[in-house]
């Protein structure tokens, strides 16, 4: 797999994922609490309801996102530093970790379950994104140019 | 035609032969005229199609231009140099989001350890120590983590929309933007807090101003 040049080198891209995957969090939770807040609301407060939802649940979201991200950034260092190779692997092993670690305290079967089920996300996740490669690589495959005939031009042979 | 006369074969001295004579010709026209018999000979001739004999103002001889990526490249916003290498505003929000979090993340969480540790109740089995620990850090340093970083965000996206704006970055625009942000942050709470709030991060982001212009 060629190198991801949008990617900062590992140890610190570490500290841009949770920033980044709070960011999301935080934005996406202002519009899905908005729009709870706003539809959950009486008439006549509407807005207020809305504010008030996205002021108490946004930050949350985005809290739950960025540990969600950051670990996960974190773990696929960690694999990628042992196994030092880059595959899709890397995510699997490392979504396995992140969900098994947020689980921990609802006990094993908790946490085996719910390792389980995020290194299967992960894995769809991978898929679908190799599928995506493959077609976009099939789609811009490099085109022979038209080669001139290698025929005698009639002028150079009279 | 170096791949067909690449080796030291007896064709390539008697093409030499032959080449010597029209050289001058050859020199003009760019392939040698006597080799001639079809479109793709020519083409094929090393030198018939030497991009900066081509056309030497399309500035072909360059290479290849899509290999220039233009996110690699750093900002160049003035004054704009941070602790880390930016290459624009996404970079700017994602690690100082990213940093401010961890670090209010960490923060409160270790006031909620000790915390945890003080509230421990007496003669309590293991377990149950640890679940008051825990329960007391996961109370604390989220909150703390989560305010913070919701604050680093918005002055983030606001510091950068004053830099795009100005078109440059000095500390006066991160002091305006630290005070919208707290205004911003405690708008639903009234005028006082609001300038409270405007007041305290301010100052944060005076103090990281200062911060910066003492570390670079």
């Amino acid at each position: 797999m060629s190198a991801d040049h949008s990617r900062d080198p590992c140890p610190v891209v570490i500290l841009s994922d949770f920033g980044g995957a709070f960011a999301m969090g935080v934005i996406g939770g202002c519009v899905w609490h908005g729009i709870k807040g706003f539809r959950n609301s009486p008439m006549g407060e509407r807005h207020v309801g809305a504010l008030s939802a996205i002021k108490a649940r946004a930050p949350v979201v985005g809290g739950n996102f960025g540990v969600w991200g950051g670990l996960f950034s974190t773990f696929d260092c960690a694999v990628k530093a042992v196994r030092k190779r880059e595959d899709p692997w890397n995510a699997i092993i490392a979504g396995l970790f992140t969900g098994g670690s947020l689980a921990i305290r609802g006990g094993w079967r908790h946490t085996r379950n719910s390792a389980i089920m995020c290194g299967c996300l992960l894995g769809v996740m991978e898929g679908v994104g190799l599928m995506f490669q493959r077609y976009a690589a099939w789609q811009a495959k490099p085109m022979a140019p038209p080669l001139p005939e290698p025929q005698q031009p009639p002028a150079l042979q009279a | 035609m170096s791949w067909l006369f690449g080796g030291k074969s007896t064709n390539q001295e008697e093409q030499k032969a032959t080449q010597t004579d029209d050289a001058q010709l050859r020199q003009k026209l760019g392939f040698d005229p006597s080799q001639v018999s079809n479109v793709s000979d020519v083409i094929a001739a090393p030198g018939a199609l030497d991009v900066s004999r081509l056309h030497p103002l399309a500035g072909l001889e360059r290479g290849v231009e899509y290999l220039d990526l233009e996110e690699e490249q750093l900002s160049t916003l003035e004054g704009g140099n941070s602790l880390i290498p930016s290459r624009g505003w996404t970079d700017d929000l994602c690690y100082g989001t990213g940093a401010v979090y961890l670090v209010g993340l960490g923060l409160g969480g270790s006031y909620g350890f000790l915390e945890g540790l003080r509230n421990i109740p007496a003669n309590s089995p293991g377990k149950l120590q640890l679940n008051t620990v825990l329960n007391h850090i996961t109370r604390r340093g989220p909150f703390l983590g989560n305010n913070a970083g919701v604050l680093t965000l918005t002055y983030n996206l606001i510091n950068s929309s004053i830099d795009y704006f100005r078109g440059k970055h000095d500390p006066a625009g991160s002091v305006a933007a630290g005070a919208l942000t707290g205004a911003l942050f405690k708008s639903s709470k009234g005028l006082k807090p609001m300038g409270y709030a405007s007041g305290m991060m301010a100052g944060a982001a005076a103090a990281w101003c200062g911060f910066k212009s003492l570390v670079l």
